[in-house]
């Protein structure tokens, strides 16, 4: 077990979240970067869809209860018993009342917590994720906060932990990300000043932005497409041109089906790009491969 | 009819544009068609109001020429008319119980001219069809409403709706599974669970399934 002694604002349970679903309104969910939370797990000998813990916006501390495994990834700092963690060597091994407290990257909206044993808690509907909205699946459905404890399964395989060392390096958070993207289900219906202007525009990530959906700020992306569509179903990365033209990139628990058209969608590989970014980072799109040319 | 790419793993089939009863039929109709044909590479079926978008794993170039053949058989039998695919489908019939007491009923009745019991009577008259899920878990639109209840959204939504509650908004209706924001017209409500996640299946209605509202006191 393991406690979480001080949360920050906002940590869920998270493994790959649901592959079915979509058809009852179930959204995919799980984790906003997938490959952070599976090469953590990784690391720990978990398979990469292990449950962890998606941690964003803000410092805390987790006390382990009792010995393990674990291993923090992406994180600015890990003070393990007061004692700067060397990022080169990730791999915690706790003993009974070893505390380690986690302070974030200034460039980075989530980390990683992932433990020796995968986070037990039960499965619904096969996944281990927390979706919000419906206030089920996680720990009890709902954000983690302090003094919660955390069950640890059973240790299935050896880990990794002492042979390889990650570096998680991004981008200096004043650059851009560039986020390719392939055609979306309307791209054709939208004219030529739309799709250079997905393409060939700045975008910056927006305040209101979420685990369900990213908004982008920057110029309006207008043509003659009709506002509404009967709607269809849509995908986590679809980027939806609402009435007002300001892109909105569908996030792990947003909704299965929408109405707004779809201009573009962002390559599976890089919607953890996007998720990572901040509010106000800057955001470029550029066409993908793709089986359908721009 | 078209094909377009909903990303690098699924793909959307455009049967029309327009919501009917007719189009409808022949999205469910192809999605069976679709489900039948056991695509080893499928993950999922989404079927819509005019559109069926099929999710998969593995090569996209085949599973568009599988998905064209499956659409060419369905386009032929739809021109020869035998399309049977009405027959095929199968289609359950639900009864939910209603308490026609929300919060919303007299401002409904104010707006339609009906008086609230001719509200609760032609709500609860039709048999609904359940064109598609999405929003949330479990949130099924049924349509189609008797034109005279048809009314814009609230102009300011609720920021939040009691799961159960039995709602209307434009030509359709719907029970909210879990207690979200929302801007439809509150009619009354339901003890029914529409999404319960450790029920199998989870949700209680499918696409293509119709519904008939009961009052109950």
């Amino acid at each position: 077990m393991i406690e979480i002694e001080k949360a920050p604002p906002f940590a869920t349970v998270q493994d790959f979240g649901w592959r079915t679903g979509r058809a009852m309104g179930l959204p995919r969910s799980g984790a906003m970067d997938p490959l952070m939370l599976g090469l953590a797990n990784s690391l720990v000998g978990n398979p990469a869809g292990a449950a962890g813990i998606e941690w964003a916006l803000g410092a805390g501390t987790i006390f382990a209860s009792e010995p393990c495994e674990l291993v923090i990834l992406g994180a600015g700092e890990v003070l393990v018993d007061g004692v700067s963690a060397d990022p080169a060597h990730p791999v915690v091994r706790a003993n009974a009342g070893t505390r380690l407290e986690i302070r974030p990257r200034p460039d980075h909206r989530f980390l990683y917590v992932a433990v020796r044993g995968g986070i037990d808690v039960p499965a619904v509907m096969e996944s281990r994720s927390t979706y919000l909205p419906g206030g089920f699946g996680g720990f009890e459905g709902r954000r983690l906060k302090s003094g919660d404890v955390l069950p640890v399964g059973p240790a299935l395989h050896s880990g990794l932990g002492g042979n390889v060392h990650p570096r998680i390096t991004a981008d200096p958070s004043d650059t851009d990300v560039t986020i390719r993207v392939s055609p979306g289900p309307q791209w054709e219906r939208f004219d030529e000043r739309a799709r250079e202007t997905l393409l060939e525009s700045r975008f910056t990530v927006s305040p209101s932005s979420d685990r369900m959906g990213y908004r982008l700020d920057g110029p309006a992306i207008t043509s003659g497409v009709t506002a509404t569509l009967p709607s269809e179903a849509a995908c986590p990365g679809a980027i939806q041109i609402p009435d007002g033209g300001q892109p909105i990139v569908i996030m792990p628990d947003g909704p299965t089906v929408g109405g707004y058209p779809k201009i573009a969608v962002v390559v599976a590989a890089d919607l953890r790009l996007l998720a990572q970014c901040l509010p106000g980072r800057g955001v470029r799109f550029s066409p993908g491969p793709s089986r359908t040319r721009f | 009819m078209s094909i377009v790419p909903l990303g690098e793993s699924a793909w959307t089939v455009v049967l029309g544009d327009k919501v009917s009863r007719a189009l409808h039929q022949r999205v469910t109709g192809l999605a069976a068609r679709i489900e039948a044909a056991r695509l080893p590479e499928l993950v999922e079926i989404v079927p819509a109001y005019a559109t069926v978008t099929v999710f998969f794993e593995g090569n996209a170039e085949e599973m568009r020429r599988r998905l064209e053949a499956l659409c060419h058989h369905e386009r032929s039998e739809v021109l020869d008319g035998s399309h049977p695919e009405r027959s095929e489908v199968i289609s359950t019939l639900h009864t939910i119980p209603v308490r026609y007491d929300g919060p919303d009923l007299q401002e409904v009745a104010e707006q339609t001219g009906l008086s609230p019991d001719e509200v609760v009577h032609r709500h609860a008259q039709p048999e609904y069809l359940v064109y598609l899920l999405g929003f949330v878990p479990g949130f099924a639109y049924l349509g189609d409403l008797h034109p005279s209840l048809v009314l814009p959204r609230r102009p300011a939504p609720r920021t939040r709706v009691p799961a159960g509650s039995v709602a209307i908004a434009g030509a359709q209706t719907a029970v909210y599974p879990l207690a979200t924001p929302g801007g439809w017209h509150l009619l009354g409500s339901t003890s029914l669970e529409m999404f319960d996640p450790i029920r199998e299946p989870a949700a209680l209605l499918k696409a293509g399934d119709r519904v008939r509202f009961e009052p109950v006191s």
